[in-house]
């Protein structure tokens, strides 16, 4: 089935069986412009609303030695006005008509979105094209976007429990190539270093139309908005391909353990991780339905387990690339990485080796189908709800496009998911999840001052 | 779509992309039809069809919230929440998790000040199903001990978390000075009076008001058609017995006046300052200026508090101010987190902002960006089942009627200048607002002592 066949007004989505062979059914067309620019349009007129997402093949982990947080940096530098739109005005003009907008750095891309009233879509996409075009690159934008910056540190890393064990000291211990292990936030004093000509290079490098995806869903008529694509995105320049970062990991041969004191926190938490598989192998299809089996909701193995059996744990979570990462943008290498936030009368020692106890049962024996449907059901109903939202339909289309090339995974990768077998998961808990490849990183609640008295 | 051509061709004839393209007006907003039904018991239906998506999406409000809570037994209605679904007459907490799973359905349950609210999801083929467990939970909830035991342990230590994040720490104190001693103080419980609440504070609250007639059943999306759906409910909800609906506690809220708070909070990086205003419930007059006039002030990356304290004085990340309404009641606070030695102007720049809204009338311009991303930000709220589904939810707990929904575009596009100023003088001056301060004492209280008389207490 080639979705971009389907009559584009007929079906939203369709499932010919909601529990049986599920079949998505999002309607897109897919092109590109002379100058690169990949564009996926995903009409449907459910409500009059369109979302205007614009991904850029470039995030933290393509940042060098001494300047990390730089993606993120030039994330808020892309709000600081353009040629004919200056600063405040992007942010006004999108709300002004009704919209909502904001963007994102991730390790591997960095997004940029507006979601508006149907008619207004014209208003996000000359934005998107003129910041791509001519972004107002000054001194006075860059340290003004240093000091929010920081404060956005302060704010949500340094003022946080947990957080800047998560984001700085775990990554430091799982991972050995810097690329990979430093922050998306950045260091004051890489952000300090950034200058206005590393921002220019940077936006000449990376914010190419040919290093871009811009997806469209919603209410739209797409010959219309072929046009103004046409004439807002046309005239940009494609510039030569960024080389990819480098993002070799050894091999990991040894089980690496830190205990971290934190000032902020008064529960402690347990993170476990493993390097996972390579994005779309059918070990990484097998691995997700395994987290669902582990960790997906109240009815999972390890919540029946460690919530409510022994009662070590007071929650957990995991996924493949926690926690920035989803399945859907999970990209190899990566972690698969479990949360525990433990009971404080519990060792973390012990947390862990309950664990490794679940995954033991794992090795051994194959889940039973019943379980395996059940993750199946979590799964197709947890993508069913997701695509309600035009947001969410043009994201997952622009990002498969650019991770993988294909967009129309929207709608077939739910069959891989769906055809992995006890035994390959079986086989997936005996390859991944080995004593030499573990991290375990403990975060206790450091003694409170009075306490040392 | 006509209008949608007229633009293309417009921009099309300028053939430059130097100027903003123009756009058609916004539309006027439909409503999906909502039917409202109600069974022989008194429970009101809320039914909006539509089959464009094999999803059901299911709230079962009940006026129930923490407002409910006796004295000394604070957590009481959150207790009841977080243990519908941990056991009833006829299942065990683990066969309600996995027959859920094995419908591929959600369902929580949550509880705030005016509601507990039953919400759940799933694909239209197994709707039966999880009306069924639905039913049961709210119904027939059993609240075995040992599950009564194991919330009261995990939520001793969630509690303990909640309250080492800052934003917890001001809000909670916020609502406190603001509502006295009117159960809307209450924001988080704390773990002694959790710890109080036995099984027949549970059974009893649930037999009390967990009723029919204090309840409201909204379901959106692909349900078999009213007549099928209507026999449904009658099959799980009929036999569900009428009670009596208690009327929602009261108590006095404290005149407002200028209180100023500083919560230690030793090792904190930066400070949170919160500021609170009680305002009015959703059905007064002054409510939709108050909206909009919030949304001048601190909504959104256009507003002033985003504009002036974040982008031009580099004061702090976020900037905003919100209004949360009540049933009875709401307030407005405004609210950012600063570093330590910013912290006096940016003390002074905040309460300059709102005196601002006071002393002078926004421009026309301000005015109609704001409404129309007000109103943006509601039909795009609208896109998804759940989006709807929970305004209509909220609505019934708040007591309001649905032409709040069908009227709401219209009347915030009715509210005029003179209207948002004489609402600021009344809820945003900074003269007579709780202004609750977080941080490390020891190098912020001086600071705030330049703005009068500070309370410092330390975090709990």
């Amino acid at each position: 089935m080639n979705p971009m066949k389907l009559p584009l007004y007929l079906a939203f989505l369709s499932l010919l069986s909601p529990l049986g062979a599920a079949e998505l059914n999002i309607a897109f067309e897919k092109y590109k412009l002379p100058n690169g620019l990949r564009v996926i349009l995903a009409p449907d007129s459910a409500a009059p609303v369109v979302t205007v997402y614009l991904v850029y093949g470039v995030g933290s982990r393509s940042e060098e030695k001494g300047r990390s947080g730089f993606a993120h940096l030039f994330e808020h530098m892309m709000f600081q006005g353009s040629a004919n739109a200056p600063k405040g005005m992007h942010f006004q003009m999108v709300e002004s008509n009704g919209g909502n907008l904001n963007g994102s750095t991730h390790p591997d891309y960095t997004d940029y979105y507006e979601t508006l009233p149907a008619n207004k879509l014209a208003v996000a996409l000359w934005l998107e094209a003129d910041r791509m075009r001519s972004l107002a690159i000054t001194k006075e934008n860059l340290d003004n976007q240093k000091e929010a910056v920081k404060q956005e540190r302060r704010l949500s890393v340094d003022n946080q429990p947990y957080a800047k064990a998560i984001v700085e000291d775990f990554p430091a211990l799982a991972f050995r190539n810097w690329s990979n292990s430093h922050s998306s936030i950045g260091s004051f004093e890489d952000l300090n270093a950034a200058t206005v000509q590393d921002v220019s290079k940077f936006f000449a490098t990376y914010y190419a139309p040919n290093n871009a995806v811009l997806a469209v869903a919603g209410d739209i008529k797409p010959a219309e908005v072929k046009k103004l694509i046409a004439e807002y995105f046309g005239g940009l320049k494609a510039q030569p391909q960024p080389k990819a970062p480098d993002l070799t990991e050894p091999e990991q041969k040894e089980a690496r353990r830190e205990v971290y004191r934190d000032a902020l926190a008064r529960v402690p938490a347990v993170l476990v991780s493993y390097p996972g598989p390579k994005r779309r192998s059918p070990d990484y299809y097998a691995l997700t339905m395994l987290d669902i089996v582990l960790t997906g909701g109240d009815s999972s193995r390890l919540y029946q387990a460690m919530v409510k059996g022994t009662q070590s744990v007071l929650g957990v979570e995991a996924n493949l690339g926690w926690p920035y990462q989803q399945f859907s943008d999970y990209k190899d290498p990566g972690l698969y990485v479990v949360n525990f936030t433990y009971n404080p009368a519990v060792d973390g020692k012990k947390v862990v080796s309950e664990f490794e106890g679940e995954i033991e049962k794992l090795k051994q024996a194959p889940v039973s189908a019943k379980e395996l449907e059940r993750a199946r059901n979590t799964l197709r109903s947890t993508r069913v709800r997701s695509l309600q939202s035009s947001m969410s339909r043009a994201n997952l289309l622009a990002l498969y496009e650019l991770l993988d090339g294909k967009p129309e995974l929207l709608n077939t990768e739910l069959e891989e998911f769906l055809k992995v077998t006890p035994e390959q998961i079986r086989a997936v808990a005996a390859k991944y999840f080995v004593g030499a490849r573990q991290t375990v990183f403990d975060i206790v609640p450091a003694p409170k001052k009075e306490d040392k008295k | 779509m006509k209008a949608l051509i007229v633009f293309v061709t417009a921009a099309a004839l300028l053939g430059q992309q130097s100027k903003p393209p123009e756009t058609p007006p916004l539309q006027p907003f439909k409503l999906p039809q909502i039917k409202e039904r109600k069974l022989g018991n008194g429970l009101t239906v809320l039914l909006a069809e539509d089959q464009r998506i094999p999803l059901v999406t299911l709230r079962l409000a009940f006026v129930a919230g923490s407002r409910f809570d006796p004295e000394g037994k604070s957590g009481l209605s959150e207790t009841v929440a977080s243990l519908l679904k941990e056991g009833t007459a006829s299942r065990n907490s683990r066969q309600i998790a996995e027959e859920l799973a094995d419908i591929g359905a959600n369902l929580d349950v949550n509880s705030n000040a005016d509601g507990l609210t039953v919400s759940g999801n799933v694909l239209s083929g197994q709707f039966a199903a999880l009306l069924e467990l639905t039913s049961d939970v709210v119904r027939n909830a059993s609240f075995p001990e040992d599950e009564i035991k194991l919330r009261k342990q995990n939520r001793a230590q969630e509690l303990a978390f909640q309250r080492s994040q800052s934003s917890t720490l001001a809000s909670e104190k916020v609502r406190s000075v603001l509502f006295g001693a009117h159960p809307y103080s209450r924001y988080l419980p704390s773990p002694a009076s959790v710890n109080a609440i036995t099984r027949s504070d549970l059974m009893g609250f649930r037999d009390r008001l967990l009723t029919p007639a204090n309840a409201v059943l909204v379901l959106i999306g692909a349900i078999p058609g009213e007549q099928q759906t209507m026999d449904m409910l009658r099959a799980r909800f009929e036999s569900w017995t009428n009670k009596p609906v208690p009327t929602p506690p009261s108590g006095e809220a404290p005149k407002a006046a200028r209180k100023l708070v500083v919560i230690d909070r030793p090792g904190s990086a930066q400070v949170d300052i919160m500021t609170g205003h009680a305002t009015v419930n959703r059905l007064q007059a002054d409510y939709f200026p108050l909206i909009v006039g919030t949304a001048i002030l601190g909504g959104g990356a256009s507003s002033r508090l985003f504009l002036n304290l974040r982008e031009r004085d580099g004061f702090a990340y976020q900037a905003n101010a919100m209004h949360v309404p009540f049933r009875d009641t709401g307030y407005v606070s405004a609210i950012t987190q600063v570093r330590p030695e910013v912290l006096e102007p940016a003390m002074k720049g905040l309460f300059a902002e709102m005196d601002k809204m006071a002393a002078e009338p926004v421009t026309s311009q301000e005015l109609s960006n704001v409404k129309n991303y007000l109103n943006g930000f509601f039909v795009i709220g609208l896109e998804s089942q759940g989006g709807l589904a929970n305004q209509l939810a909220a609505l019934r707990v708040a007591g309001a009627p649905l032409e709040y929904l069908e009227q709401y575009v219209t009347r915030v596009r009715s509210v005029e200048p003179d209207q948002i100023q004489r609402v600021a003088a009344k809820y945003m001056t900074s003269k007579d607002a709780a202004i609750v301060v977080v941080g490390d004492a020891g190098k912020i209280a001086k600071t705030v002592e330049k703005f009068g008389a500070v309370q410092v207490e330390k975090a709990q």
